[in-house]
């Protein structure tokens, strides 16, 4: 394969920006190889992220070209297209070629998993969407391997995409390792060019508007906000990037109702890969937490609780709803033990702080975010100051929920609701851990 | 319509100023406006710049053979976190609609404006690249009517240190308009006030007689 097709084959891209002479990507277009199109089109949608609102498409009097141009808001994030943008996608028709693929992961699976594991590759083989609906803790990763690895011996083309980066950087390595002759490519906001055709592509679900019929089969990762009602271009964007008749695999510990109707074919792991159960939240009342942090004063109850768990070693997250409620609340936390440090979501220092919690070095963490997933802190207790906040749903608490007794060595913790009023998600969230523990052991 | 910051769902308020008066809809919901931190008066006399008396800048260039080149002059924004993130989604990732996120202000700022109106240009080169000049584009949201009358020479100051564009000479040229003796120069950022300075120069050596200035943001 050439190295323009490689690059381009699947891909929507804009002309200017390909990383080839301008002689060669004309001669690719001049053999009917690769085809130009306009980033707007005459109707008013966006060619890569299929955009077609007039809230998000907007006019405007273009210098560029001198005319009344149209952009995009909604992909604007990765270089802004218009009318008068070109973008250039390959449509020379793909020869599948099949090679053989090694696989170096020598795991073992639970039955649980190999159950799993073996219903996604009968999915894919019979080209039907698939829910994966597994605990937090229950092992997802290692169930995809197989899968993928008969796919790939198929010659498919494979995608796994996942909302954040966190994810997709995690999963890196681990599938590197998996399959280590495999053409992987990781894909995020500035990630490193990469080279060469990539038959296994990790990509944040934002990388997938540049994709268009690229993907012979598709993982969703913690799709647990999809169908994406908040953003429906994603939506889009995910199917647009897969072949007309490729299967989707769904993965969610939280599925919403609306994804377990969509998808027919399900299966279930409730239980996790170390088989005791999921540690199910307790609720505190915290009285007016907010008016008494601002004056600078933490409630006593919670100070308690902090205190007990600096007693006892145990190292704990404590969960706000807000980057402001930390601020304030960081140094009244200090001042109960200076090893409790601040963690938000943009924090660059973030993956340190965690590794320093499980190191002991830190005593404590207030965040305002899911902290990266798959990290194991052995002995972690969890609190969540304000859990009848709106920010807190039932997905967030379940999630939040999971970061406790993920090792198999001290599978449990405690995980608090400190609350000022319980709410139907917190209801909602304990309700579905106690029927994942009723599940889970049958 | 969502907010063009932050993407929620935007609150409509209905005012009387709407009822009885045409006025454009807000972009932009109250939380992230609010983000915006206006300069209180009076700061500095040339620039807004908050503090006592003329600002470190505006002293260097009145000490340094350009006073009372700019008669007087204010900016309107704090150059705060929210104001950056505006600026680079503006400027750089070229979101036109964002002119609209101040015309209120810039029509408050300038309705009332007797002198002419004068942008501060871009190159040809740098407004083709660019797509549209973001001095002209709030202006033209503010629906406040301007006129260019000086165009831009070749090299940008992107690169240069600040010794290096103090003493960087002729930014500007006349684009063949009369000059008027009355005129206010807008711009969208003002950082050292080279810029600015040098714009005023290039028109009051051409007859002008009164040149005030007004930044968007003061850096
Ligand atoms: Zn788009
Ligand atoms: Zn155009
Ligand atoms: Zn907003
Ligand atoms: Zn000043």
């Amino acid at each position: 394969m050439q190295a323009i097709e490689a690059f381009l084959r699947g891909r929507i891209w804009v002309k200017q920006f390909l990383p080839f002479p301008e002689e060669l990507v004309q001669a690719a277009i001049d053999k009917g190889d690769a085809t130009v199109i306009s980033g707007i089109s005459a109707g008013g949608e966006c060619a890569r992220c299929l955009e077609n609102s007039s809230d998000y498409v907007i006019p405007f009097h273009c210098a560029t070209c001198g005319n009344t141009c149209r952009y995009c808001r909604t992909c604007i994030q990765m270089g802004r297209i218009s009318s008068c943008t070109q973008l250039v996608l390959w449509r020379a028709p793909h020869i599948l070629t099949k090679r053989p693929h090694a696989f170096s992961w020598h795991g073992k699976l639970t039955p649980q998993q190999e159950n799993a594991s073996t219903a996604i590759s009968e999915s894919i083989r019979k080209q039907e969407h698939h829910l994966l609906y597994a605990v937090c803790g229950a092992g997802k990763t290692e169930i995809l391997f197989s899968p993928i690895h008969e796919a790939l011996q198929k010659g498919l083309r494979i995608c796994v995409a996942a909302p954040r980066t966190d994810v997709i950087l995690e999963l890196s390595p681990r599938f590197q390792q998996a399959f280590p002759d495999t053409v992987i490519h990781t894909l995020y906001g500035n990630s490193p060019e990469q080279t060469g055709y990539g038959e296994l592509v990790l990509a944040t679900t934002y990388q997938l508007y540049r994709f268009e019929e690229a993907f012979d089969l598709l993982f969703v990762d913690e799709a647990d906000a999809f169908p994406y009602s908040l953003d429906p271009s994603l939506e889009r964007t995910v199917k647009k990037a897969v072949k007309p008749s490729a299967p989707i695999i769904y993965i969610s510990a939280t599925p919403s109702k609306t994804l377990q109707k969509q998808i027919a074919v399900h299966s279930t792991i409730f239980r996790r890969y170390h088989g005791a159960p999921l540690p199910v939240p307790i609720y505190r009342s915290l009285w007016n937490y907010e008016r008494h942090i601002r004056k600078g004063k933490l409630p006593k109850v919670l100070t308690e609780w902090i205190q007990d768990k600096l007693q006892k070693k145990q190292p704990f997250l404590l969960f706000f709803p807000s980057i402001e409620l930390i601020n304030q609340a960081a140094p009244l936390l200090h001042k109960i033990d200076p090893s409790i440090q601040t963690v938000h979501s943009e924090d660059p220092g973030r993956k340190g702080k965690v590794m320093q919690l499980r190191a002991g070095t830190l005593s404590g963490l207030a965040t305002s975010t899911i902290l990266e997933r798959g990290i194991t802190i052995p002995h972690l207790q969890v609190a969540v100051v304000g859990a009848d906040h709106r920010v807190f749903d039932r997905a967030a608490l379940i999630q939040i929920a999971g970061r406790v007794g993920r090792s198999a060595k001290d599978p449990t913790g405690e995980i608090v609701f400190f609350h000022n009023g319980i709410t139907r998600q917190m209801d909602a969230a304990r309700a579905d851990i106690l029927f994942y523990n009723r599940e889970g052991r049958a | 319509m969502n907010c063009c910051l932050c993407n929620q769902k935007l609150q409509f308020i209905p005012s009387w100023r709407g009822i009885f008066l045409y006025e454009a809809p807000d972009v932009a919901c109250a939380p992230c406006k609010n983000a915006f931190s206006k300069l209180t008066l009076p700061g500095c006399k040339y620039c807004g710049k908050e503090g006592e008396g003329k600002c470190q800048d505006c002293f260097y260039w009145e000490e340094h053979g350009y006073r009372e080149l700019i008669e007087s002059g204010k900016s309107l924004y704090r150059y705060n976190e929210a104001m950056k993130d505006w600026f680079h989604q503006y400027k750089f990732l070229k979101d036109v609609l964002l002119a609209q996120v101040f015309a209120k202000e810039l029509r408050e700022a300038l309705a009332n404006e007797r002198a002419m109106i004068v942008p501060i240009p871009l190159n040809e080169e740098k407004l083709r690249e660019r797509s549209f000049s973001q001095v002209d584009q709030l202006l033209l949201s503010a629906n406040i009517p301007y006129k260019h009358l000086l165009e831009k020479c070749g090299d940008t100051l992107g690169t240069k240190t600040r010794q290096e564009r103090m003493a960087t000479q002729q930014l500007f040229r006349l684009n063949g308009e009369a000059v008027p003796k009355q005129l206010l120069l807008v711009d969208d950022l003002y950082t050292t006030g080279t810029t600015m300075r040098q714009a005023a120069k290039t028109l009051k050596e051409a007859g002008a007689e009164s040149i005030r200035i007004l930044s968007l943001i003061r850096a």
